[in-house]
């Protein structure tokens, strides 16, 4: 690793100012679990590296207006344990638990992991299912950046230089809407997921589907919503065609990346078995 | 048949009964063991090497001046400070810097010598390398065509430690060793024959995946060559230095610590050679920690191989005739081999375990421009037992014959000629794979989607020789001195509890101490061999000193001795004796359909190894063979493209977790018969090659899908699935 310049400030105030001090050769860290790979392995070479774990505000999880708040610096681990998270939707708390292995779920946050951009990544899949929106922050102000805006490309975010993360926030699910997170690892339990689906539904009294979330991980540069999946079951009930309709459309949806996971080919085939059992799950 | 040791010995003492307390269990669960790249070295500098980008390129220039300039730079060789030096285990081929030519990606052409690894790191990257590429060999077949460039134009200058000191010869300039074997008029059987087979297998280079990386310090101290390293034979290090540097064995003096597992690859070693003229050329002590992307990029893996197999069989599905074709990709050096043929010998005699009346084998290792190529526990087995035990299913399924009636009619019996020409004098194997059977419950009927699959694999017990020495002193204990470490297999408590058990005394009476290469000559450890050679020459010592006591016990005898005074024994010992151990595998997984997803639900290790020295460690040996196995057969790939490793780093190599193990049960089963010490056998590449093979049957067994290449991925089997 290259030698360079740590700073730890208390407040966020404090982080802003210093990462606008030098926006680009600087880089934010929080659990630093992928942050120190990448600079092990000489991807990035930051001149000077913010730590934020001082900055206790950015842990907090809850509910303050209504939305369910995600502190960016919450750890995966406190997540998946988190009593208001499992209230908004037990499916999110499991997708934290099922990542990585626990050393790296009680070190690695939310906010570096959705700064991460990974796409191969779990927490992105369920939060956009859930219909989450990134908070940010620079000097110049704050912004709401629902999380499909987020996602830029490959490991990039639409997040500007000088701007942190703060928190992601939920709005409340529909009635008896049921979610699940169902992760395909064919290769060892600890692996990244060779796709993984998001599903989220609710129905009416007679079993008509009224509200419709897909999201894929693992299935393109960045995690996607398969929206014409959604649509497609919006307005029927969730039976066998629909659910195989849907499932058509979310592979349809997907631009996956050949690597040692898999062809593209392969996981946009996936892509399908896995949004259909998903659905399945939760119909 | 009451167990005996082939030596005299009748009945094992009670003592192997028990379970061992290691030796080196304290110190390694409590974090007080010092493995090399923890030894605190006063005035130490670290390495760094400069790498080949290209899998084959000539080297125009190098230009160092700003490296040499770093502040915190001590020196900095190239390829023309060395020219001419190369090392290897057998034959010495692989440059200690290349000089004029890279064969592969990671070749090393410059290194450098600093205060700190970050400086070292820094020299590194400021060091330029002009090359011009040339065309590279990356596939086997490719290399061995008749108008293919030669990589090794040289080879005949190359040096070939001892043996006859001369490389056998091979048909082509590219192969790195080749053989063709037969016995039997295989023609004929062919011709007799009701029905002909053939298949092809690959499988991929894999790696070793020591938890431990390499690590090596080198410094001079007077005449001498001072060498602490994590390879587990340090006189072969030492006579390869010798050798490589021009200096006289005795100058060089390997003294390892504790090494954190080996598994085969840390036979090899390639740091030394050039730590040692860094050491010289700053007058301080050098040391190299390997990273682990090094580690998965650059050192000598497992052997990828193509192995095509011709069988033809009688009506009633016996083997009459046998035919093998086994290339090994042994990448751009033969360095990592020792064995005289440069082969990976276990890849050579497909079906082992068989009653083969006749078989004609081909095996060849080549050159190319990929990543050297290893020894890796039971090296070229696995290849080979994944390519024999699927071709015999794939056999039994076209006959009609179930698989495991298949290999009941085959399996070689007790005088049966085996597929080597060699008559079969080993364990029951038709026994073990009975119990297999009984223990899976191969006759159950399953639910759709699972399955079960079966393998025999057999591993020759070791050969060679070693000396060790006791010493009882006045307080009743005895000192047993081994030239051979201990790399995590339990070795030294295995001589420990061999001196207590023929000593009649508590093992903790017993001290191990490992001596440096200024003591006896040993083989080190490799090749299935510390249980009979360093077991046997255990024994032989404790007996030896066992006659001087005359009638007296050992705490009688040490009653009698004045304080300055020991009573010695030394015993020098050659294993000679041909044994096998054996093991039948049986596999239960199943199958998803819709994904081609694998899981293992449940195996079974029938094994013969003779009688048990360490219970704890066997069992350790066992189930590690079998998790190691497991990795081959469904996850691990060392996938190169265009020359290039792409899993450098163990996020991407992925080896079985825990979490992905399935309940394992192991049963032993033994005629008693070993040649080792207590009539003991090897264990520690028994059971690791038959996994592949029996995961692979089980595949098929349950989904139908008949996966030809490893590792068995899930869209591997789905794509066999989704075929016309």
């Amino acid at each position: 690793m290259r030698p360079f310049d740590y700073l730890e400030p208390e407040t966020l105030d404090e982080a802003l100012v210093r990462l606008a001090d030098d926006p680009d050769d600087a880089v934010v860290m929080a659990g630093g679990t992928s942050l120190v790979i990448l600079m092990k392995q000489d991807l990035i070479r930051p001149a000077r590296v913010i730590g934020l774990r001082r900055i206790g505000e950015l842990r907090a999880i809850g509910t303050p207006e209504g939305n369910l708040s995600l502190g960016a610096l919450a750890t995966h681990g406190a997540l998946a344990r988190s009593q208001p998270v499992r209230a908004h939707a037990a499916a999110l708390a499991s997708t934290f638990a099922a990542v990585a292995t626990v050393r790296i779920r009680e070190q690695a946050t939310l906010g570096g992991n959705l700064a991460h951009a990974d796409p191969a990544q779990d927490p992105p899949v369920t939060l956009l299912a859930l219909d989450g929106v990134a908070v940010a922050r620079s000097r110049f102000g704050e912004r709401r950046i629902p999380l499909d805006a987020l996602f830029a490309d490959l490991f990039e975010t639409s997040l500007e230089p000088g701007e942190i993360l703060l928190r992601v926030e939920l709005p409340p699910l529909p009635a008896g809407a049921r979610a699940t997170y169902q992760k395909f690892l064919p290769r060892t339990l600890d692996d990244y997921a060779t796709v993984s689906v998001a599903a989220v539904v609710a129905t009416d009294a007679s079993g008509v589907c009224t509200h419709a979330r897909i999201a894929l991980g693992g299935a393109g540069p960045v995690p996607l919503r398969a929206r014409e999946a959604e649509r497609s079951l919006v307005g029927h009930r969730l039976e066998d065609a629909a659910i195989r309709g849907a499932a058509a459309l979310a592979a349809a949806a997907t631009d996956p990346i050949a690597d040692l996971r898999g062809s593209a080919a392969y996981k946009r085939a996936m892509a399908g078995v896995w949004t259909e059992r998903a659905l399945r799950e939760v119909a | 048949m009451p167990p005996r040791d082939g030596r005299g010995a009748l009945i094992h003492p009670d003592l192997l009964d028990r379970p061992e307390r290691r030796i080196d269990g304290d110190d390694k669960t409590t974090g007080a063991a010092r493995y090399t790249a923890d030894l605190v070295v006063p005035r130490v500098l670290e390495a760094g090497f400069v790498r080949s980008p290209y899998p084959h390129a000539r080297i125009v220039s190098i230009d160092a001046e700003r490296a040499r300039a770093l502040d915190g730079v001590r020196t900095v060789l190239t390829g023309a400070d060395v020219r001419g030096q190369r090392l290897g285990r057998r034959l010495q081929d692989w440059p200690v810097l290349c000089w004029d030519r890279v064969l592969f990606i990671g070749d090393r052409v410059a290194a450098v010598a600093a205060d700190t690894r970050e400086i070292a790191e820094e020299a590194v990257r400021l060091i330029s390398v002009e090359y011009e590429e040339l065309p590279a060999l990356l596939d086997v077949e490719e290399a061995l065509r008749g108008d293919a460039p030669v990589l090794h134009p040289d080879a005949a200058s190359y040096r070939f430690l001892e043996g006859r000191g001369e490389r056998p010869p091979v048909p082509h300039p590219n192969h790195q060793g080749h053989v063709a074997e037969s016995h039997g008029d295989v023609d004929a059987a062919f011709a007799r024959a009701a029905r002909i087979f053939e298949h092809e297998f690959t499988t991929p280079r894999i790696h070793q995946a020591a938890l431990e990386p390499r690590a090596a310090i080198v410094w001079l101290e007077g005449d001498r060559v001072r060498v602490v390293s994590t390879n587990k034979a340090p006189f072969n290090l030492r006579d390869q230095m010798a050798a490589t540097l021009g200096l006289a064995k005795e100058r060089v003096v390997v003294d390892n610590g504790t090494i954190g597992g080996d598994f085969g690859g840390k036979g090899l070693s390639t740091d030394e050679f050039v730590l040692y003229h860094l050491a010289k050329a700053t007058g301080r002590p050098v040391r190299a920690i390997t990273r682990y992307s090094d580690e998965l990029t650059t050192t000598n893996p497992r052997h990828s191989s193509r192995i095509r197999l011709r069988t033809g069989v009688d009506a009633d599905g016996r083997i009459l005739a046998h035919e093998s074709h086994a290339l090994f990709d042994g990448g751009a050096y033969a360095a990592g081999k020792p064995t005289v043929r440069l082969l990976v010998e276990g890849g050579v005699s497909t079906l082992e375990g068989y009653r083969v009346p006749a078989a004609r084998h081909e095996a060849a290792t080549v050159y190319t421009n990929n990543v050297p190529g290893g020894h890796m526990r039971a090296p070229g087995q696995p290849q080979n037992v994944f390519a024999s035990e699927s071709h015999l299913d794939l056999i039994a399924r076209e006959l009609g014959i179930a698989p495991l009636e298949m290999r009941r009619r085959n399996i070689a019996r007790a005088g049966d000629l085996t597929t080597t020409g060699e008559p079969w004098h080993g364990p029951d194997l038709g026994a073990l794979l009975d119990r297999a059977a009984d223990e899976i419950r191969a006759e159950k009927a399953r639910p759709a989607g699972h399955g079960i699959g079966f393998a025999v694999g057999v591993r020759h017990v070791g050969r060679g020789s070693t000396t060790i020495s006791l010493r009882l002193g006045p307080d009743g204990t005895v000192e047993a001195r081994t030239g051979v470490g201990d790399q995590g297999g339990g070795q030294h408590t295995l001589i420990q509890r061999i001196v207590a058990a023929t000593l009649e005394i508590d093992p903790a009476k017993v001290r191990v101490r490992r001596l440096s290469t200024e003591g006896p000559q040993d083989p080190g450890i490799g090749g299935s061999r510390v249980t009979p050679v360093h077991g046997g020459a255990a024994l032989a010592a404790a007996r030896a000193l066992k006659d001087k006591l005359g009638v007296r016990s050992v705490a009688e005898a040490a009653r009698a001795l004045a304080a300055d005074e020991a009573l010695e024994a030394s015993a020098t010992f050659d294993a000679t004796a041909v044994d096998h151990g054996a093991c039948a595998h049986a596999i239960e997984v199943a199958v998803d359909a819709e994904t081609g997803a694998v899981r293992v639900l449940s195996a079974v290790l029938a094994v013969d190894v003779g009688q048990v020295i360490n219970p704890v460690g066997l069992r350790g040996q066992l189930e590690g063979g079998f998790v190691y196995g497991l990795g081959m057969a469904l996850t691990e790939d060392l996938a190169l493209e265009d020359g290039r490793v792409r899993a450098a780093n163990l996020g991407d190599y992925k080896l079985p977790t825990i979490a992905d193990v399935p309940p394992l049960r192991i049963v032993h089963l033994s005629d008693g018969h070993g040649v080792g010490p207590y009539g003991a056998r090897s264990a520690g590449e028994l059971v690791n090659p038959g996994v592949p093979a029996a995961v692979a049957n089980a595949v098929q067994d349950a989904s139908g899908a008949r996966v030809h290449t490893l590792p068995i991925t899930a869209e591997r089997v789905w794509r066999v699935l989704r075929a016309p």
